[in-house]
C-alpha cells in the first residue's frame, strides 16, 4: 500500500480522534488501518487567529493549572514540560506554526484566516485528553520523534523511548568493526512502531536486510505503515508471531539481533506514570514476575539464530537485569557467546546487554 | 510524494558515535526545588558568562534556546588552548565529538519502559576548552545532541581565537567566502557569499574574529585588511546576531563604543 494522504482523509480524521472517556484503559484498535499522524494530513480545515489563539490560551492555562500534581503524584509531566509539548502540538497542527508563534506579524491579523490539520474543535479535545486522561502527548499527535526519524505510534503500540536509540549507535559500532555484518541478515523482535528495524535498516549496506516481528497485529500494521513510509519495504520485513517463530526458516542465519522486549516486573505495573500504564499496551511492557522472562528466552533463542560471531544488543530494565542476564549468559550459556557486556544509558543505568555468537 | 512531506530538518547528515558516556547521574544542584526533573543550567562565569541565543535552524529561532558558556578565561575574553579554534572546527562531528562529554537531564528514576517524558535535554562539554552546549528543544535526543554540537561550533568560532601576524596577514579561504561580494581582495573563485545558515560559517566567522582581535576591535583597520569599507564590514558584523555580540562584548572590553 502506497500512503495516499488524501484519499482517506475522512476516515482517519474518525479513526483518529478517540472520544473521551471515563474507562482508563485504553481499547486495542478495531482495524488495523494505521492513523496517519498528524502532521503529515492536509491542511483542509480553516480558522482565524484570534479563534485560534483562544484555543492556545485555554490549552495554556490548562497546562498551567496542572503545575507539578502529576509530578507529585506519579512522577508525570508538570507544566513546563506539557507547555512544551502544546508547542509541538502547534507545530504539528497548523500549517504556519512560526507565524502563529510569533505574533504580532505583520501581514497577519486577527481575522486572517489560518489552516490547521484538525477542526478546532478537536484541537479542544485533544488536549482535553492528554491532559485530564493524561493521554500520552505522542498519541495525540500520532507521532514521536526518535533519532532522526519521525515515526507513527498509535495507542496499541509502545512509544519508542529515548534510551532505546542509544542500541542503533551500539550496532552501528559493531558493524563498524567487522564490516561483514553491514551486508547480512538482522532480526528485531518485538518491533513495535519499527524504530529499531527502521534506524538498522539505514545503516545497513545494500545487501542488509532486517526482519522485524511482534506479536500484536497493531504492531505490525504500524511497523509496516512506518516501514513504507521511510522507503525501506526491499529492507525490512515485518512478521507477524512470537519471538523466534516466524525466523524459523532461516535459524543460523542471522548477523545480528535486537531486541527491547517487555522487561517490567508485572507487579510494577499498577504504579506507572498514568501515561505509560493506562495508556500503552500491558504486552509491550509487562515481563513477568521479575520483568526478566522474555529476555531470558532472547538469550536462549539467540544461540540458534546467530551465525558465530554474530552481534546482539538487548535493553534491560537497569543494572540488576543486566547483572543477573550476563550472569545468566555466563553460567548456563557457557562457551555459546564471547565479549558479553552490560552498557549504561545516558543516565548511567547499565541499560542494555550486548556481545557476540561465538564463532 | 511521501518523501516530500517529511520535515527536512529531520536528516542528519551523519550518525554521532563514540560518545563518552557518563557512568552515574548527573546530579543537579540543590538549589532547585524539584530535583528529579530538568531545569535548564545558566551559569554566569567572569567576563564571558554571556548568554548567547544562537538561531539553529528553524525551530532554534521558534523555541528559544538556550545555552551557558563555561569556560577558563584569559584576560581578553577568549579561551586559551594548546589547539588554535580552527583545529577544532576543522574537525568532523565524530572527531568533535570524541573530545566531549555528553550527559542529559534525565531524572535518575527506572527510565526506559517505565517512563513517558520527552526530556531529551542534551548537554555537550567539550573536554580542551571546557566550553559547554546544549539543546533542548528539539523532540529527539538525537536531533538535541546534533542541535547541541552545531551550537559547540558556533561557540568555538567565538571563544577560542587563533593567532595570526598581522605585517604578513592574508585572509584565510573561509573568510573570503563570508564577505560581500564588493570586497576587492575576493577572487571569483570564492563562489557565492556564504550567509550564517551555512554550516561553513563558522569557520569564517571564527577568522574574522581573529582579525579583529588583533586589530584591537578596529572595524575600519580590519576593513582594510579585507577590501572593505567600514561601512560595508560594519554591516556584515551586524549581520548575525552572534557575532555581533561577540565583536562588542570586545570593543567594550577595549573601551570602545559598540557597533549598532
Ligand atoms: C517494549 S516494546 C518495544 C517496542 C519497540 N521495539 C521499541 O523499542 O520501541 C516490546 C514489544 O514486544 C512485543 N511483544 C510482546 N510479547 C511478544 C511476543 N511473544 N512475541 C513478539 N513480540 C512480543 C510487544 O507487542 C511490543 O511491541
Amino acid at each position: 500500500m502506497k500512503v495516499d494522504i488524501c484519499e482517506c482523509v475522512e476516515e482517519m480524521r474518525l479513526s483518529f480522534i478517540r472520544p473521551i472517556s471515563c474507562c482508563a484503559v485504553s481499547s486495542p484498535a478495531t482495524s488495523l488501518k494505521p492513523q496517519t499522524p498528524l502532521f503529515l494530513r492536509p491542511p483542509t480545515f480553516k480558522t482565524t487567529i484570534s479563534d485560534l489563539k483562544k484555543w492556545h490560551l485555554w490549552a495554556k492555562s490548562l497546562a498551567s493549572s496542572v503545575g507539578s500534581t502529576f509530578l507529585e503524584l506519579d512522577n508525570g509531566p508538570d507544566s513546563d514540560l506539557l507547555l512544551r509539548e502544546l508547542n509541538w502540538l502547534v507545530e504539528d497542527a497548523v500549517e504556519t506554526p512560526k507565524l502563529f508563534l510569533q505574533q504580532p506579524h505583520k501581514d497577519y491579523h486577527d481575522n486572517s484566516s489560518v489552516s490547521i490539520r484538525a477542526s478546532l474543535e478537536d484541537l479542544y479535545m485533544l488536549w482535553k485528553q492528554r491532559v485530564e486522561e493524561r493521554r500520552p502527548f505522542q498519541y495525540v499527535v500520532g507521532c514521536e520523534h526518535w533519532r532522526d526519524l519521525v515515526l507513527s505510534v498509535q495507542e496499541g503500540v509502545l512509544i519508542p523511548r529515548p534510551e532505546t536509540e542509544l542500541i542503533v549507535d551500539l550496532v552501528d559500532d559493531a558493524i563498524k568493526e567487522n564490516e561483514e555484518l553491514r551486508e547480512g541478515l538482522w532480526a528485531d523482535l518485538g518491533t513495535g512502531s519499527g524504530a529499531l528495524a527502521i534506524g538498522i535498516a539505514r545503516i545497513l549496506g545494500t545487501s542488509g536486510r532486517v526482519v522485524a516481528t511482534d506479536l500484536s497485529p497493531v504492531a505490525t500494521a504500524v511497523a509496516s505503515y512506518n516501514v513504507q513510509r521511510y522507503d525501506l519495504e526491499e529492507k525490512v520485513y515485518v512478521k507477524q508471531g512470537s519471538w523466534f517463530e516466524p525466523l524459523r526458516d532461516d535459524e543460523g542465519e542471522f548477523v545480528g539481533l535486537v531486541s527491547n522486549p517487555p522487561y517490567i516486573p508485572s507487579k510494577d505495573i499498577d504504579g506507572l506514570q498514568a501515561e505509560v500504564g493506562r495508556h500503552e499496551p500491558r504486552l509491550a511492557l509487562d515481563g513477568g514476575a521479575s520483568g526478566v522472562n522474555d529476555l531470558i528466552h532472547l538469550c536462549d533463542g539467540a544461540v540458534s539464530l546467530l551465525k558465530p560471531g554474530g552481534f546482539f544488543a538487548f535493553e534491560t530494565n537497569g543494572d540488576e537485569q543486566s547483572k543477573s542476564l550476563v550472569h545468566y549468559i555466563e553460567t548456563k550459556k557457557q562457551g555459546s557467546f564471547s565479549k558479553v557486556k552490560m552498557v549504561p544509558d545516558f543516565a548511567g543505568i547499565q541499560r542494555f546487554i550486548t556481545g557476540f555468537r561465538g564463532r | 510524494m511521501v518523501r516530500s512531506v517529511f520535515k527536512s530538518f529531520l536528516y542528519l547528515p551523519k550518525t554521532i558515535t563514540n560518545i563518552s558516556i557518563l557512568t552515574h547521574p548527573i546530579s543537579i544542584p540543590s538549589t532547585y526545588p524539584t530535583p528529579r526533573i530538568y531545569r535548564p543550567v545558566v551559569k554566569k562565569i567572569q567576563q564571558i558568562g554571556s548568554l548567547f541565543s544562537v538561531p539553529v535552524g528553524e525551530l532554534g529561532s521558534l523555541f528559544s534556546a538556550k545555552y551557558s558558556i563555561n569556560a577558563s578565561s584569559n584576560g581578553n575574553g577568549s579561551v586559551d588552548t594548546g589547539l588554535g579554534g580552527r583545529d577544532y572546527l576543522l574537525m568532523s562531528d565524530e572527531e568533535l565529538m570524541r573530545q566531549c562529554e555528553m550527559s542529559t537531564f534525565k531524572a535518575s528514576g527506572p527510565g526506559g519502559q517505565h517512563r513517558n517524558k520527552r526530556e531529551s535535554a542534551v548537554r555537550l562539554k567539550h573536554n580542551p576548552t571546557g566550553i559547554v552546549a546544549q539543546a533542548v528543544e528539539d523532540r529527539s535526543q538525537h536531533m538535541n545532541r546534533a542541535s547541541a554540537l552545531s551550537r559547540l561550533r558556533v561557540l568555538l568560532a567565538l571563544k577560542v581565537r587563533n593567532n595570526i601576524d598581522l605585517d604578513t596577514y592574508t585572509p584565510p579561504q573561509e573568510l573570503l567566502q563570508i564577505l560581500p561580494a564588493k570586497s576587492t581582495i575576493r577572487v571569483s573563485k570564492c563562489g557565492p557569499q556564504i550567509g550564517p545558515n551555512n554550516p561553513k560559517f563558522a569557520l569564517g566567522m571564527q577568522a574574522l574574529l581573529d582579525l579583529l582581535f588583533a586589530v584591537e576591535g578596529s572595524v575600519s583597520d580590519a576593513a582594510k585588511k579585507l577590501g572593505l569599507s567600514t561601512g560595508a564590514l560594519s554591516r556584515l558584523l551586524l549581520s548575525d546576531d552572534n557575532l555581533r555580540m561577540a565583536v562588542n562584548e570586545f570593543r567594550k572590553s577595549k573601551g570602545i563604543k559598540p557597533l549598532k
